[in-house]
């Protein structure tokens, strides 16, 4: 009797349904994420048996994910892509720590003072707007070094978000906060520790995520330039060499990374954050 | 301890800018006495709260000064403390770190913790102190301010409409409170209001203001024990006496707008006792 119900698949399915609404939310969304995941890994493998049938592609077969997982199994823990991956984060870091420096001030300034909101909006959104590689001429004129220019990229995509992050928290502090601190004795030192900073802190991190993404997207084309080490330098000579099945590790080194950055970011944004749950 | 004014306001006038043709304030000669709650009402705009962020040292007056015993006030201190309408707590901050916060500024923290928790005791936030200032209601929210404002153990308390927001029952309820620290505690009170029960329900003498310009036109002592009962006919009959002062301003603010009211100048004590100069 029960094999002939399950055999009707609506049956099926909405028992299905019904017995996922009664798992715990963290259980639920574990077993999403792990449907998402093995869609895109699906849709990967599909890509590769189309592009292995196919006799104008068949060349590059290897980035199908069997080849790529082998590859990228292969490479774990090799100096080479240890050494790889620390380049391309020491350059991320470097352009990260400027876009923080110039930016937070910048935006400190922008959100407080309604003139200086007026007069720096219009070139900052339009700036913002270049795409960082647009750079690129300059900075290999500018620079001495391939990894100063990379790094000035890094931080011409960085430096926005975090200005108009910073910039966003400081218009959001509540001018009685200043009141109440000066009436109990804070002095400059001690408004900036206790009420400013903590006020402006998850807006500053959401701007630095914001700008950790930009950063990593721009970081992989920037390291085709001369350099000779990180992740998108690697990817450039798998390409020269046809190793096919590292160029496709390395995209998902790259994608691993990248999400691991940004999860460090939505930490912190929710360390810092204050607003209530 | 001395009954001498601890809060002294002498020919006090102020102008919020050079083009206005009446002062915001107008020749305000006032002293406060020593641990009692001294209430200052008038209609809105009479620079009530003006003259309070005065006492604060949150504004400088055009002429005239403020003298907090040896001191003229000339910026804000721990020592004269103000507490406004909306309670203003940092939501990073727990119940607790937001009343220590002054004491945090000063340096004091570690000595003075359990004052922190007694404080919280008793406005009634014993069960809260850990608890995320967000997630208390309105009433709750300005007891920690109390709590905050009181911890840094502060000569003079001036609260600027600080019940306004909160529904009638906690404001009732906060009003007694806050008269009965005033009296226990011995500190100096000066609070700013328009609701003229709040006044007799509080206040040991009630200052009233008049606008355009604002000046001092009157005062009342209110000779009741705490805590008052509010239905009482003597409670009654001040209230109405109060009401009827306003009347009377109406009434001459009807036929000039714009003229000063012609009261009596003003004798006020200068600060005999200043035995407290503090260091600070």
């Amino acid at each position: 009797m029960s094999t002939a119900q399950i055999s009707m698949p609506a049956e099926f399915f909405s028992q299905l349904s019904v017995n996922f609404k009664k798992m715990p939310v963290w259980a639920q969304s574990t077993i999403n994420s792990i449907l998402g995941m093995s869609i895109l890994l699906f849709m990967w493998w599909i890509g590769g048996l189309l592009i292995a049938n196919n006799p104008d592609t068949e060349a590059f077969a290897d980035f199908a994910p069997g080849p790529a997982l082998s590859a990228l199994w292969a490479l774990i823990g090799t100096e080479f892509l240890n050494d790889t991956i620390i380049s391309s984060l020491e350059r991320i870091i470097y352009g990260l720590f400027w876009g923080i420096v110039i930016g937070v001030p910048l935006g400190v300034l922008m959100g407080y003072f309604v003139g200086m909101r007026q007069v720096a909006n219009m070139p900052f959104q339009f700036l913002r707007m270049i795409s960082p590689l647009a750079w690129m001429p300059i900075a290999v004129l500018a620079y001495d070094t391939w990894d100063g220019a990379i790094v000035f990229l890094i931080v011409m995509a960085t430096v926005w978000p975090i200005v108009f992050g910073t910039a966003h928290g400081v218009q959001r502090i509540d001018p009685n906060w200043f009141r109440v601190a000066r009436n109990l004795g804070a002095d400059g030192f001690q408004m900036l520790r206790r009420v400013i900073m903590p006020a402006i802190a998850q807006d500053v991190f959401a701007g630095i995520r914001l700008a950790v993404g930009v950063a990593w997207v721009v970081l992989v084309p920037a390291e085709y330039l001369g350099v000779t080490s990180g992740l998108g330098y690697a990817i450039n000579d798998a390409r020269d060499t046809l190793a096919y099945d590292t160029l496709a590790a390395m995209v998902v080194v790259i994608g691993v990374i990248g999400y691991l950055l940004d999860a460090v970011a939505v930490f912190l944004i929710k360390r810092y954050s204050w607003h209530a749950s | 301890m001395s009954t001498a004014s601890p809060i002294w306001i002498s020919d006090l006038t102020h102008y919020y800018n050079r083009k206005q043709e009446m002062p915001t304030l107008d020749d305000i000669n006032l002293s406060i006495p020593q641990g009692q709650l001294t209430a200052l009402i008038g209609r809105s705009g009479c620079g009530k709260s003006t003259l309070l962020q005065m006492v604060a040292g949150l504004l400088m007056p055009t002429e005239g000064a403020v003298r907090i015993r040896a001191h003229t006030v000339t910026k804000p201190s721990a020592k004269w403390n103000m507490m406004f309408q909306k309670p203003s707590l940092y939501p990073w901050m727990t119940v607790r770190e937001n009343a220590a916060l002054g004491l945090v500024f000063a340096g004091t923290y570690k000595q003075k913790k359990d004052r922190v928790e007694e404080l919280l005791d008793m406005v009634g936030l014993s069960e809260h102190k850990d608890k995320n200032v967000q997630d208390l209601s309105g009433g709750q929210q300005q007891r920690v301010a109390l709590a905050r404002s009181l911890a840094t153990e502060p000569e003079v308390l001036l609260l600027d409409e600080p019940f306004s927001a909160l529904d009638a029952f906690t404001r009732t309820a906060l009003q007694t409170e806050v008269a009965q620290i005033c009296h226990d505690q011995n500190i100096t009170m000066v609070l700013v209001t328009h609701d003229i029960e709040e006044a007799v329900a509080m206040a040991d003498q009630v200052v009233i203001m008049s606008h355009n310009p604002g000046q001092i036109v009157g005062e009342k002592h209110i000779p009741l024990d705490y805590p008052r009962d509010r239905n009482s006919g003597e409670f009654i009959t001040l209230k109405d006496e109060l009401f009827a002062e306003f009347e009377k301003i109406d009434q001459a603010k009807q036929k000039k707008p714009f003229e000063r009211l012609e009261v009596p100048k003003r004798e006020v004590k200068p600060p005999v006792d200043d035995s407290l100069q503090q260091a600070s």
